[in-house]
């Protein structure tokens, strides 16, 4: 054995051969997947699975390693660092953990690294800076922890550097924001501190960078549009604080994303100067002011999100002139005045959610120029009129959402063919007139919210083909007539809420078929007879029914139950 | 140097033209893409960026 391993020559072929043994045997789950790695049936471990071998120096030897989405677990062993010629290492999608080990930096021919997608902790190992050919770094979705090592910046190629959604505390390291050949740095859920660095503009080379969902604090450096080299910058959910710099509109940016922040002041109007927006994301800060007019300009922008600030004033009629956005979010602010006839020039758009401001006026009749529309919500508004008869138009909407404004009027037949609905809401309005029947032709609407209305006459029978109906709140109306029978037909109502309104009759026994039905409010109405008392009727308690005083059940004070307990 | 001809024009900036960046195919045209960040998670948009577009093929502006 001994003369075996002096010699030469077989010593750098086993040690590779060894080294890959020894990994096998750290790893686990392998019964399956590294059934060749068998050195005593195939010792040639270039045949080996995910073992790639060239020849360097007149030897063949081990250049890459590709045991991505194997379902491994285990850990990477330290003689990972005896296959000195690997140039790339890929183990992400596994299901790894412990440590990476400090020997990986003896493999300094290695150009590619990705362990992403596993569960090991610990820190980067400082040997990394080692590794001095390395252009991609990917350790996203791990529990690394500690700092992010600043000897990152002494590797001279690096181009990609993926940390995301790991554990790291501490600063980014400001060594390596002086890296001019650095692409892409991902460093978004972690928990980093610290500020943004004015420094990150000498990355002159770098077109992604994101930081998202951490607790960076300070301001958005002055020196900002100095970053012309930035494709996306992604800032959000941290605790910036102060005014957007008017040099942001130097960026050259497809996405700005400063959403979830502390940001004060007004939306500078030079972002409008800024065309090669895709999307503009502003949401959730503490900004102030108008929206300015000049946004209108953003022709190539596909989603605009302003919601969650304090924004003030009319919502400009320019914005008609995004011809390109599919998402407009505005919803609560403290906008006044109409919604803007102009929005139906947006042929594109998809979802539009004004929701929580004080707009007035009534929905403007071309809105049904939308015919992208998917979601549509104003709720917490002040709007009046009625419902446009044009709405029948709006095939694509799943969403529909005008509660809590003063709308009037009747409910049109013609929502009944707006078939993709989801979510009809329109609670808390002044609709009166019957539920047309056409609203149960509705079969793939989930919930159906018409409460707190002035709605009357009876519930349709038709309310029985409403088969994927999980919600039905009819509740604070005048409804009268009885239950149709065909509401126990219903398997997926979960929520049953008809209370304070004129129903009589008989509670139809077979709402008791209705399996997954778990609450119900039939109380303040006239319903006579006797509750039913099997099945899911053994869930409800009695202030489900109170409030009819002809109803007999199992409560204290029922018509049949006339003996209260002392 | 594109970055002082920028600070020299103001702010503001424009779409890729995407002029004779798709090598021999055409036409052309500027799209957004979206860029994957991480893990997917249900609510969280891909940041978008900027590539040009002939048929199938994407090229970087």
């Amino acid at each position: 054995l001994t003369m075996l391993v002096l010699s030469p020559f077989a010593f750098s072929l086993t040690e590779e051969g060894q080294a890959l043994m020894a990994m096998k045997s750290s790893f686990n789950n392998i019964a399956d997947v590294l059934l060749d790695w068998d050195d005593v049936h195939n010792d040639d471990f270039c045949s080996w699975r995910g073992v790639f071998c060239d020849n360097v120096t007149l030897t063949l030897t081990v250049v890459s390693l590709n045991l991505s989405c194997l379902n491994l677990g285990g850990e990477i062993s330290p003689a990972i660092g005896d296959l000195r010629n690997l140039q790339s290492i890929d183990l992400q999608g596994n299901k790894l953990t412990g440590q990476i080990p400090d020997e990986i930096g003896n493999c300094g021919e290695l150009v590619h690294l990705d362990l992403s997608d596993n569960q090991l902790y610990g820190d980067i190992p400082f040997s990394v800076s080692k590794l001095k050919l390395l252009e991609f770094l990917n350790l996203k979705n791990n529990q690394l922890t500690g700092p992010i090592p600043s000897t990152l910046s002494q590797i001279p190629n690096l181009k990609t550097i993926d940390l995301a959604r790991n554990k790291f505390i501490g600063e980014i390291p400001r060594l390596l924001y002086w890296n001019e050949v650095l692409q892409y740095l991902g460093l978004r859920g972690n928990m980093l501190t610290g500020i943004l660095s004015p420094d990150i503009c000498q990355l002159t080379g770098l077109w992604y960078f994101d930081v998202r969902g951490n607790n960076l604090t300070g301001t958005i450096p002055e020196s900002i549009g100095n970053c012309t080299s930035f494709e996306i910058f992604d800032i959000s959910y941290n605790q910036i604080t102060g005014e957007i710099p008017y040099n942001i509109g130097f960026l050259q940016v497809a996405t700005l994303s400063l959403q979830g922040n502390r940001l004060t002041g007004k939306i500078p109007e030079v972002i409008g100067l800024m065309q090669a927006l895709a999307i503009l994301d502003l949401s959730e800060n503490l900004l102030v002011g108008p929206i300015p007019p000049i946004l209108g300009n953003l022709s190539f922008t596909g989603k605009l999100y302003l919601h969650g600030n304090m924004l003030t004033g009319s919502i400009p009629p320019e914005l008609g002139n995004m011809s390109k956005l599919s998402y407009l979010q505005l919803n609560d602010n403290q906008l006044v005045g109409e919604i803007p006839n102009e929005f139906g020039k947006l042929e594109h758009l998809f979802e539009l959610n004004l929701a929580n401001n004080r707009l007035n006026g009534s929905i403007p009749h071309n809105i049904s120029s939308c015919t992208s529309l998917n979601q549509f919500n104003v709720h917490g508004n002040q709007l009046s009129g009625s419902i446009p008869l044009s709405f029948r138009n709006l095939e694509s909407l799943t969403y529909l959402n005008l509660s809590a404004n003063n709308f009037k009027g009747i409910i049109p037949v013609e929502l009944g063919r707006i078939i993709n609905l989801d979510t009809l809401d329109l609670s808390s309005n002044n609709f009166s007139g019957h539920v047309p029947a056409s609203v149960g032709s509705l079969e793939h609407l989930l919930t159906l919210n018409l409460s707190r209305n002035h709605l009357d006459g009876p519930l349709s029978a038709e309310f029985g083909n409403l088969r994927s109906i999980q919600i039905i709140d009819m509740s604070f109306n005048n409804l009268s007539g009885s239950i149709p029978p065909e509401i126990g037909q219903l398997q997926n109502l979960a929520s049953l809420i008809l209370n304070n309104n004129d129903l009589h009759g008989k509670i139809p026994e077979q709402l008791t078929n209705c399996f997954s039905l778990s609450s119900m409010n039939f109380s303040y109405n006239n319903f006579t007879g006797v509750v039913p008392s099997s099945k899911n009727f053994t869930r409800f308690p009695a202030d489900s029914f109170f409030g009819n005083p002809l109803l007999c059940g199992n409560w204290v004070g029922s018509i049949c139950r006339p003996y209260l307990p002392k | 140097d594109m970055t002082q001809q920028k600070k020299l024009n103001g702010p503001g900036s424009a779409p890729p033209s995407c002029r004779s960046k798709c090598g021999w195919c055409n036409p052309c045209h500027p799209v957004h893409v979206p860029v994957q960040p991480g893990l997917i998670i249900r609510l969280e948009y891909y940041p978008e960026a900027w590539r040009c577009k002939c048929g199938n093929k994407l090229f970087l502006p």
